[in-house]
């Protein structure tokens, strides 16, 4: 079993299971910008449980994760992480009970010949157009946050940054670019929004 | 509005945010163990789809049975 040291933190991980890279470290560091204590927080797909323990540890908040992969709901209960195992939101009743919501979601671009074998498929496959995912959490997440709760999503250039940035307006958030880098064969970026529109759930055209 | 209060007891209050992922009604918890903080192991049922979903190791799996595995 392998081990990351991160501010404060000692994160294991397992074989199965989504290892910590750019886009978590990117993604963690950014929410350190927003998160206050006291906030309640919802993880939608920790995976190892990285960036929810490291959260956990460095700020007096409450954070639940969902994971759909059991490994990696294991290896995030392994790391002290509030785990339930559930597709996205599916086993969470629609209460508007979180500030924030956090969500690394899988992509990449992946037709069915690309698929991975077994659950790890979750943390990569995005679906065609590699938005899947994001479709299906934007099209939820508001009847889980409280009224002008936010959002931190993040995306890569390989499902489109902008596009991925105008489909959360469309949602009702006002978003902000809060982290971008380059890295060899993608960018990467955070994108946080603060739902602004009461009770918009379903994309405006 | 009232939001439900995630605080020092989060893991057991947790339960109350719960639901079935099929038609996302009510669970009702059967505790086989726990301790002051958390069910460690037993099962929720939803009466209306009738099905059940265990609860293993302090997690809670809320995977519809038939994608489970």
């Amino acid at each position: 079993m392998a081990k990351i040291e991160y501010k404060n933190t000692s994160v294991q991980f397992v074989d199965n299971v989504y290892e910590p890279a750019e886009d978590t470290f990117l993604l963690t560091e950014s929410a350190f910008n927003y998160i206050k204590d006291g906030m309640n927080i919802l993880e939608i797909g920790t995976g190892t449980g990285f960036v929810s323990a490291v959260l956990k540890n460095n700020f007096e908040v409450n954070i639940v994760s969902t994971e759909i992969n059991p490994d990696a709901a294991q290896c995030a209960r392994s790391n002290d992480v509030e785990v339930i195992r559930t597709n996205m939101f599916d086993g969470l009743k629609p209460i508007q009970c979180f500030d924030l919501i956090l969500f690394n979601p899988p992509y990449l671009p992946t037709t069915d010949d690309e698929k991975v074998p077994g659950w790890i498929n979750y943390a990569y496959d995005g679906g065609i157009d590699g938005c899947d995912a994001i479709r299906n959490f934007l099209d939820n997440v508001c009847n889980y946050l409280k009224p002008n709760g936010s959002i931190m999503l993040l995306v890569s250039s390989f499902s489109g940054i902008d596009y991925i940035k105008k489909m959360m307006e469309s949602y009702g958030f006002e978003v902000y670019s809060t982290s971008r880098e380059r890295y060899f064969f993608e960018e990467l970026a955070v994108l946080y929004g603060i739902h602004k529109i009461k009770n918009l759930c379903k994309p405006v055209h | 509005m009232m939001y439900p209060v995630l605080g020092e007891q989060l893991k057991k209050e947790l339960m109350d945010i719960l639901a079935c992922p099929i038609c996302k009604g009510d669970l009702v918890l059967n505790i086989v163990e726990e301790d002051e903080v958390e069910i460690k192991s037993g099962t929720f049922y939803c009466s209306q789809c009738k099905e059940y979903y265990p609860v293993e190791d302090g997690i809670p799996n809320l995977i519809p049975p038939d994608i489970r595995e």
